[in-house]
């Protein structure tokens, strides 16, 4: 067992650190299932799954306590149900992406397939001979689909590829998928035929032959195309990858292998990476991905803007993980983690986010009952009044159906919000205005409440002033883009607009009646002049429909604006957003990016402000000898340079621990007589400095923040860390 | 603007490089020596260091009792597929393993101490399937679920095989995980790739949940992203104990002590308890063979080749110097006979 924190004196001997247990490459520290069973025997009524408190100190004989831990379980239950309709929505928004390319993957491979039976089937006694069919260079041609995944962080396409495979599988094509990890020099060009033995035939032979995949495919009736993906052959070893590359095309007969690689770079990576003989088997065509970005806007979109879960971000967190998209990790799969972290911190924090169980699979008519939720009534109440967001409203009573009345508010609200997003989005899209960041400004509480947005747009509309005030403003670029648009476009434009404004009457009603005015003027138009297409309107100069159509584009930026300012308030604006919204940056940030080179230095660096001594503070940041020894030596450290001498280092250290004033004497006594008395113990205290001193040393080798003397240099050792 | 301070950031960095660097070589290099100390004695120095008076006692349990507090949201994020990442100054070992046994009581627990020097990471996974293998009968769900009745055992195995068992369909009692704790494990047993491969696939796998503790200040550069957003999936926790390396600093040598040609008996104790069973055993026979013929110059190789053969501990010669030439063990070992 480990040793417990609750021990008063922890082991203070290495002897006693030396447990069996310790010292075991691996233990089982306890198994589980018997305990379950006991608790099984116990029987409530509901399965509790998992006891949340049991971790806490304190006794859970209390009423309150265990209503607490009923809202913990039922707030991982809506966790869990968020979570799973968030990354299902994920999951499809991304297969929708691919699924022209899919399918373009799948007929290539088809009639690749029966390019390869038109060289003709093994005839029997060939089919069963355990070597290769070659008859021409022809037969040896090995059809290779490259797909372009037009993205670095081969992380992201993991997922594509797993899809892709599952896509032709259910198209009926044999699918093996393999990694990089396959390879490698090291298992050589049997490792990756143990992988593909492994997916097609179930089992693990351990002679890994391909001869047994060739008898395995003539078992299969030999009517379907055998696929192999590869996921990322930049990271493959070129070697291994030629050798597998010209041992499937030698049997291409047999086994009609179709090879689907994915390339980060340019279509040069085959060559760059594989030997001619290996690059001539090949029978290459080309498939490309959609963009990181086109993907992170179509995840934003389902996820963020549209309904999904009912879970939302706040706008420093959504900067934030832009931010860290934009410039720090560029994965989708990482932007996906923050999300779930975000999701994970809210249910653990947020009490009544349990009502997101509720808010997100029903409608309307949102009823619900406060006891079912695992809390108190007057708990909730005053949970909810201490919402920063409804003492602004300043509500004074609340019952059920006020509460009720203030979620469908927020819905109505939110949806306005999520049409006017849209449509701002539908008008920048083809301008290259991203989603994530029009979200990002759009869900700005400070600028709504500033009413910047306004400002921006006055400042638009007066070219002198725009430029570096607006820079980077989405929404005033995308405002701007309406102004520009002709008179074909814009209906388009309003047409787009009326759709996704179809619940929102007092928006769709304007829109309409834009529409409207526009086909007048269309009608107008062609009245006039009816075999000119609308595109030719500007070349031939109708001054009157010219500035019809102009006063149009400027009636529809009118409206747009007006639906920005009056229609989108950001949620955290809204009352009782905190239910379901995720604000908390500072603590986001320290889940999803870990920097122990800055924190294990900071620990040293200030380690009286973690341990909450009073004896090491001081004003001054002077050493004490009460420090902890290896904060003292890497506090000294800090003063070497790169190379730490040894010698003066012990010295410095051996000042500090034996001066009790922290004031560094000079070590040699003036009195040589009682120099003499202490110095027994002085020599015996050397011991226990030096062990000290040989302690701090191996733990900033622990941390890697030291490098050990090496034989050359073998009275200094060396820093590694220069500043935070 | 952030973009500015990250830049501001950087420029310290080099600026503090090059100013180390700087009064590292022009300056006046100190040119001491370290024999300059008068160093105690070996034994003295190892009696001392095991009888260092700790500091801070108090305020470093206060600190990791502080932790507790943290239990129920670690709990959390685990049932919700992370994994655990704690990171500070201090050893994290009994805070981890007292986390495992007290708010995980209803699941099983494995511990790896990646601290120690060679770590068989095939042997970790078989220990995991066999638990798991036990924990799905009792669940008597194995039957009805159709799992193969006769079932090669799981010692011969493949690494995939065993990671594709453990990586099972999705059970109906989503929370029966086993809890995998890994002490260091960016230590030296683990440090290379392919055992972290090993470890990122296991992280990922549908009934295991992992909680790590890292103490290298570089550690993340072991794992590229794939590894750490779709495997490990950790979840980073800034936990400093300041209490202090024990175990996890037996294995070095100590830097006033003289070179690292008197390593006690001790430490070559740990080193023959990280080796195979078969492996201890080749080296029973040895320390047996020197014991009774003190006198002896050693044993002659191909004597210790078919005693050992004799009793199945090695298949051929080959296999015989593996053990043999592990980390200079002959040394250490002449040294305990």
């Amino acid at each position: 067992m480990a040793p417990s924190l609750n021990d008063d004196s922890p082991p203070s001997t290495i002897d006693e650190a030396f447990t069996e247990n310790n010292l075991q490459p691996f233990f089982v520290l306890q198994k589980g299932p018997s305990r379950k069973s006991d608790r099984k025997s116990s029987g409530t009524g509901r399965t509790r799954r998992f006891d949340l408190s049991s971790a806490s100190p304190k006794n859970s004989a209390n009423i309150e306590d265990e209503k607490e831990d009923e809202n913990m379980n039922l707030r991982m239950e809506a966790f869990e149900f968020v979570w799973s309709k968030i990354e299902s929505t994920i999951k499809d928004v991304l297969r929708v992406i691919n699924t022209n390319v899919f399918s373009e993957i799948q007929t290539w491979v088809h009639q690749s397939f029966d390019t390869i039976r038109s060289l003709g089937t093994p005839e029997f006694p060939e089919a069963t001979q355990s070597f290769p069919i070659i008859t021409d260079a022809n037969s040896k041609r090995l059809f290779t689909g490259l797909v372009l995944t037009k993205n670095m962080e081969f992380v992201d396409d993991l997922l594509t590829f797993e899809e892709l495979g599952k896509h032709l599988k259910y198209q009926g094509c044999h699918v093996a998928n393999l990694s990089s990890l396959d390879f490698t020099a090291k298992n050589g060009v049997g490792g990756c035929l143990r992988s593909l033995l492994r997916q097609f035939l179930m089992s693990s032979l351990d002679p890994a032959d391909i001869s047994i995949l060739a008898s395995w495919y003539r078992e299969e009736n030999c009517n379907n195309p055998v696929v192999v993906i590869i996921d990322d052959i930049e990271r493959c070893c070129g070697s291994v990858l030629s050798d597998f590359i010209l041992m499937l095309s030698e049997w291409v007969i047999k086994i009609p292998v179709i090879l689907i690689m994915g390339v980060a770079t340019t279509l040069d990576a085959p060559r760059n990476i594989l030997p001619s003989n290996a690059l001539r088997c090949l029978c290459p065509f080309e498939f490309t991905l959609g963009t990181p970005a086109e993907r992170m806007d179509a995840v934003v979109e389902a996820v963020l803007v549209k309904p999904c879960s009912g879970f939302i971000i706040g706008h420093k967190v959504a900067v934030f993980m832009r931010n860290y998209f934009v410039s720090q990790d560029g994965t989708l799969t990482s932007f996906i983690r923050a999300l779930k972290i975000a999701c994970t911190q809210h249910f653990y924090t947020e009490p009544l986010s349990v009502i997101l169980l509720e808010f997100a699979s029903e409608e309307d008519n949102l009823v619900f009952e406060i006891e079912r939720h695992g809390l108190s009534p007057e708990v909730i109440w005053k949970h909810v009044f201490e919402f920063p967001s409804c003492q602004r409203v300043k509500l004074n009573k609340l019952t059920s159906e006020s509460l009720a009345h203030a979620f469908s508010e927020l819905k109505r609200l939110q949806n306005q919000w999520r049409a006017v997003v849209l449509c701002l989005y539908v008008t920048g899209k083809g301008e290259k205005v991203r989603l994530l960041d029009l979200f990002c400004e759009a869900i700005d509480p400070e600028s709504y409440n500033q009413g910047e947005f306004d400002t921006n747009m006055k400042a638009e509309k007066d070219p002198v002033l725009s430029s570096s005030q607006i820079k980077g403003h989405v929404i005033c670029k995308a405002v701007r883009l309406v102004r520009d648009l002709s008179t074909a476009q814009l209906g388009k434009l309003l047409k787009m607009w009326e759709n996704l404004t179809v619940g929102i009457p007092e928006i769709n009603g304007k829109v309409k009646e834009l529409l409207s005015l526009l086909n007048v003027e269309d009608g107008k138009s062609s009245k006039k002049d009816l075999t000119v297409t609308p595109r030719r309107h500007t070349s031939r100069i109708q001054l009157n429909i010219e500035k019809d159509s102009k006063s149009l584009s400027d009636k529809a930026a009118n409206l747009i604006e007006c639906m920005v300012r009056d229609y989108m308030h950001p949620t955290e604006c809204i009352p009782f957003h905190e239910i379901f919204c995720f604000k908390d940056v500072d603590k986001l940030q320290l889940a999803l990016i870990g920097d122990p080179r800055r924190g294990i230095q900071v620990d040293l660096l200030e380690f009286q402000k973690l341990l909450c001594c009073r004896c090491c503070t001081s004003s001054s940041n002077a050493l004490l000898p009460s420090m902890h020894d290896t904060s003292i030596m890497y506090k000294l450290a800090q003063e070497h340079g790169d190379l730490i001498n040894l010698h003066d280092w012990y010295q410095s250290f051996k000042s500090i621990v034996l001066c009790p004033n922290s004031k560094r004497k000079p070590r040699q006594s003036p009195l040589p007589k009682k120099r003499k008395g202490i110095k027994e113990a002085e020599s015996q205290s050397e011991a226990s400095i030096q062990a000290r001193f040989c302690r701090a040393v191996t733990e900033l080798q622990i941390t890697g923040l030291l490098r050990m003397p090496s034989k050359r240099r073998p009275d200094f050792a060396q820093r590694v860390a220069f500043g935070l | 603007m952030d973009f500015n301070a990250a830049e501001e950031e950087e420029f310290g960095f080099s600026r503090n490089y090059f100013l180390a660097k700087e009064t590292g070589s022009s300056g006046k290099k100190s040119a001491r020596k370290l024999s300059d100390i008068n160093v105690v004695d070996e034994q003295e120095l190892r009696e001392a260091s095991a009888n260092i008076e700790p500091k801070h006692q108090n305020d470093v349990a206060d600190l990791i009792n502080s932790y507790k507090s943290l239990y129920p949201k670690w709990v959390f994020d685990l049932r919700c597929g992370f994994g655990l990442l704690m990171y500070g100054f201090g050893s994290k070992k009994s805070l981890i393993e007292d986390f495992a046994s007290t708010a995980l009581a209803e699941h099983s627990i494995v511990v790896i101490n990646g601290y120690l020097q060679s770590i068989n990471i095939k042997q970790v996974i078989i220990a995991l399937a066999e638990i798991l293998w036990e924990q799905l009968k009792l669940n008597r769900k194995v039957s009805s679920r159709g799992l193969p009745k006769v079932q090669q055992p799981f010692s011969s195995r493949s690494m995939d095989d065993l990671l594709a068992f453990l990586d099972g369909p999705e059970m109906d009692e989503k929370d029966s995980f086993i809890c995998v704790v890994v002490n260091n494990i960016d230590g030296p047993g683990l440090r290379d790739t392919e055992t972290q491969q090993y470890l990122a696939r296991l992280a990922s796998c549908s009934y295991i949940r992992v909680v790590a503790s890292i103490d290298h200040v570089n550690a993340p550069l072991l794992w590229d992203k794939k590894m750490v957003h779709a495997q490990f999936n950790w979840y980073w926790y800034h936990v400093p104990t300041f209490a202090p390396y024990k175990v996890e600093g037996l294995f070095l040598p100590l830097i006033l002590a003289h070179g690292s040609s008197k390593q006690s008996a001790k430490t070559a104790l740990i080193v023959l308890q990280s080796l195979t069973p078969n492996a201890q055993s080749v080296f029973r026979i040895l320390a047996e063979y020197q014991l009774s013929h003190p006198d002896d110059e050693g044993m002659a190789i191909d004597d210790l080749y078919s005693i050992s053969r004799e009793r199945f501990l090695v298949s051929s010669q080959d296999c015989l110097y593996i053990p043999l030439t592990k980390e200079g063990l002959e040394k250490l070992l002449s040294e305990m006979s």
